[in-house]
């Protein structure tokens, strides 16, 4: 029998308490490829970058080569073989392909660069897996699927014995990945492994080995994949089914006419048209994978972004919503997604930060005093529960989901009526989960309405009363009732039933 | 439960850097006394008052500018320009008020500028101002023609009006007036709360529905303004300029004085109390140098190693919160 190169064992990894990988164990064969699915906050990425040494696991071990390890670091990862292809670009634009490929390990001779040598090297590279490319060609001149093939090339001259990829084929159009995809094959084809991670479930079961399926940082399942034959739909149940006590209950509430109606959305020029409508005291969820557009056409809606053409009807009157402030001044609210770089002033105070929108209509004169706001945001505070020393504290000294809290909580005190929530609830405990989900409940209740981005399936499901799913900047498909069930969004949103 | 700790810890840390300021200023006016007794008189004092009166108006501006996120590093050039046309009125016969409205307007036109080209342009304001900057040095060569200037006595009252005979009552006020204006707009008004949320965290302000170039053009013009303020007191203080005077790097003091009272690079963290107390230390260990007949050369050294020293701390307590 052959034995694993790598394996990993009961590797945990918790970010400020909240579990991103619960005892997972996965092993690599040689010349194998290994899939890994799940969906979005699965632990894909969290286990992913375990192992390039990015992250350091709270507990569990990696033996590579029968040598074990607690945690890797870059360096070491390196020197095992483990090279990673991010989704990010790290290329640097100037330079020319062969330059790029061997950045940081340059051949060099007297501390002259061996340019022949290497540009050598790298062609051989190329013909092995039956590529053409210019490699004195800039990377900023080259297209993204061009630079994709630079970023597996610049890792494999370092002739690793693993190889992660990480959304190989996130941008590309069919052609362009059917290439990545033949040359995953080509590089396993040379004895090294390749550890494939990625939304699109087709892909996975063409060229798998092997697909491990995580679900809430645990693998659920591995399946044999050596024919090339394990169904779509097993895939997609194991990524879902959760048990009853994730999900959150939420009171019956009312559901009026339309209050918002968008129609013929587009982001630029080339984006597909998008139009839905929201209904007082609804909760409309956007589903998608990350990266599907769901963030871009909500900046675009409310003007934070510049949009092609586009239509917002507030309350059957076509309103003008070409920046943030007027989509303020007609009642809509935007919270966020990242809540640091987007959301809040770090070094400002709770009160500071809760009143900066409100300041415009809820606070009169124009002589303020922060100090004296406390008193103002007092409902929205207690509302919130949230938990600091005082109003007065530096957002930064409070956890994350005390800091989401506060980001709410400015438009709570700024009373819009539409809600926009931005994966509302992510990298927050689960108690202050649920004291989102009650707030939430509490606003629909109130006759506001809310639109909520989620990745978090369980989220999604139990407090939408409508979902609409995005694929690729493009509504594919709208459920209500009792159609929103995990199986259906995760199907829709990754494309299973594209061309059935 | 141990968070909490934490956080006290570090608000107790906080609380001690602006203790540390003032601990210092004590430290070095107990020290210098000792070694030369004329340092803590009341003459020397209010020498110290003069000389800081200048850059601390300036450093009022730059700090309003570094709390919005901004940086102005031609207020020096403005404030000489503003001096040069004062004395070209002057010199032409022109009365002494129309003196001080033309040379504020051009200040506060300058400030006005450097901002609208930063908040349209969107190009870093450290290289966009320190262009401005020798435009406005070449603009005071055109009007002076290079040569001293002079300002005829007529802000001469200001310099010689003196309570007790010491007291340089106008002179003060100029730098009062600016310092109780600047803390009055940053706390207590929505455009200083507003101007806090810009440099806090810009793309925040924006989504919160803050015009976020206004605000950044607002404050460059308000720093141009206080330019104006400055340059009638540095006529009064040297009843004469040249365009060169800007080799006193005056905007680089007032970055020193800023930054050493506690206002941060990133924006959105300092107070005016703290920039004023950064002025009075800065001016205190000048004056201490001179006092201590300390070589000017010397001198110079240890005022840049000042600079270098302030910024790796604020950096530091900013790495500690992290």
């Amino acid at each position: 029998m052959v034995k694993p190169i790598v394996r990993m064992e009961n590797i945990t990894k918790s970010f400020n308490g909240v579990r991103a990988l619960n005892g997972v164990s996965i092993d690599i064969f040689p010349g194998e490829i290994h899939c890994i699915v799940g969906e979005n906050g699965a632990g894909k990425s969290t286990l992913m970058k375990v192992l390039s040494g990015a992250y350091s696991p709270d507990s569990g071990k990696i033996e590579v080569d029968a040598c074990s390890y607690r945690s890797l670091n870059p360096v070491l990862s390196k020197q095992l073989g483990i090279e990673i292809v991010y989704q990010e670009n790290l290329l640097v634009p100037t330079m020319n392909i062969v330059e790029n490929i061997f950045v940081g390990c340059e051949e060099s001779r007297f501390g002259f660069s061996k340019f022949k040598s290497m540009k050598s090297k790298a062609s051989d590279l190329l013909d092995e897996l039956g590529l053409s490319l210019d490699l004195t060609r800039r990377v900023e001149g080259l297209s993204v699927a061009e630079q994709q093939y630079v970023k597996i090339l610049k890792a494999l001259v370092k002739e690793p014995v693993v190889l992660i990829l990480d959304e190989p084929t996130s941008m590309f159009n069919v052609r362009d990945s059917e290439k990545i995809l033949v040359t995953v094959q080509q590089i396993s084809k040379k004895g090294i492994s390749v550890l494939y991670i990625s939304h699109y479930l087709k892909e996975v079961v063409r060229i798998a080995d092997r697909i491990t399926v995580l679900r809430d940082g645990a693998v659920v399942t591995c399946f044999d994949n050596t024919n090339h034959d394990v169904p779509l739909s097993r895939i997609t149940q194991e990524m879902v089914g959760r048990s009853i006590d994730m999900f959150y209950v939420k009171s019956p509430h009312k559901i009026d006419g339309t209050v918002l109606r968008v129609e013929d959305l587009r982001v630029t020029k080339d984006s597909p048209s998008v139009s839905f409508e929201l209904r007082r005291g609804e909760i409309l969820g956007l589903a998608g994978m990350i990266g599907s557009g769901r963030t871009e056409m909500i900046r675009a809606m409310i003007g934070a972004d510049r949009k092609f053409s586009g239509r917002i009807i507030l309350n059957n009157k076509e309103v003008s919503v070409d920046s943030p402030r007027e989509s303020i001044r007609c009642g809509i609210a935007y919270v966020t997604e990242d809540r640091q770089k987007l959301g809040l002033m770090m070094g400002a105070s709770i009160v500071e930060n809760l009143t900066i929108v409100g300041l415009m209509n809820k606070i009169h004169g124009y002589f303020v005093n922060y100090k004296h706001h406390v008193a103002l945001i007092d409902d929205v505070y207690r509302a919130l529960r949230i938990k600091a020393q005082s109003p007065l504290q530096e957002v930064r000294y409070l956890s994350g989901g005390n800091q989401q809290k506060v980001v709410l909580g400015k438009w709570l005190f700024e009373d819009s009526d539409i809600f926009i929530l931005d994966e509302p609830t992510r990298g927050i405990d689960v108690g202050a989960k649920n004291d989102f989900y009650g707030i939430m409940s509490n606003l629909v209740e109130h006759g506001k309405s809310i639109i909520m981005i989620s990745s978090d399936m369980p989220e999604l499901i139990s407090m939408s009363d409508r979902v609409i799913v995005i694929r690729a900047g493009r509504i594919v498909k709208e459920l209500s009732g009792e159609d929103i069930t995990e199986q259906n969004v995760i199907t829709y949103a990754l494309e299973v039933n594209a061309n059935e | 439960m141990s968070n909490l700790t934490t956080t006290q810890r570090l608000r107790i840390g906080l609380k001690d850097q602006r203790l540390l300021l003032w601990l210092i200023i004590i430290a070095v006016c107990i020290i210098v006394d000792l070694l030369n007794p004329r340092f803590l008189s009341l003459d020397n004092i209010m020498i110290v008052m003069q000389q800081i009166s200048v850059v601390g108006i300036l450093t009022m501006g730059m700090a309003l500018l570094l709390i919005t996120g901004c940086i102005d590093l031609s207020i020096g050039n403005i404030m000489v320009f503003a001096a040069v046309i004062m004395a070209r009125i002057i010199m032409n016969n022109g009365s002494t008020g129309e003196a001080v409205i033309v040379g504020i307007l051009c200040a506060t036109m300058m400030g006005l500028l450097n901002g609208l080209i930063v908040a349209k342009s969107r190009c870093m304001p450290l290289i966009i101002t320190l262009g401005m900057s020798n435009v406005y040095y070449g603009f005071s060569l055109v009007v002076s023609n290079g040569k001293f200037m002079n300002f005829n006595q007529q802000f001469e009252v200001i310099r010689k009006t003196r309570i007790f005979g010491v007291v340089p009552i106008i002179m003060l006020s100029f730098l009062v007036f600016v310092v109780i204006v600047s803390a009055i707009l940053l706390n207590r008004t929505k455009t200083g709360r507003r101007m806090v949320a810009v440099g806090g965290n810009e793309q925040n302000a924006y989504l919160s529905g803050i015009r976020v170039s206004r605000y950044k053009v607002l404050v460059y013009g308000i720093s141009g303004f206080f330019c104006g303020i400055a340059a009638i007191v540095l006529a009064a203080r040297l009843d004469s300029i040249t365009s060169s005077a800007v080799t006193a790097n005056y905007e680089l003091s007032a970055l020193t004085a800023a930054v050493v009272g506690g206002v941060t690079f990133e924006g959105g963290r300092g107070t005016i109390v703290g920039a004023f107390t950064g002025v009075l230390l800065i001016g205190l260990i000048s004056n201490a140098m001179t006092v201590l007949s300390i070589n000017s050369y010397i001198q110079k050294i240890v005022e840049g190693a000042i600079i270098v020293i302030a910024v790796i701390l604020s950096n530091l307590s900013n790495m500690k919160h992290q």
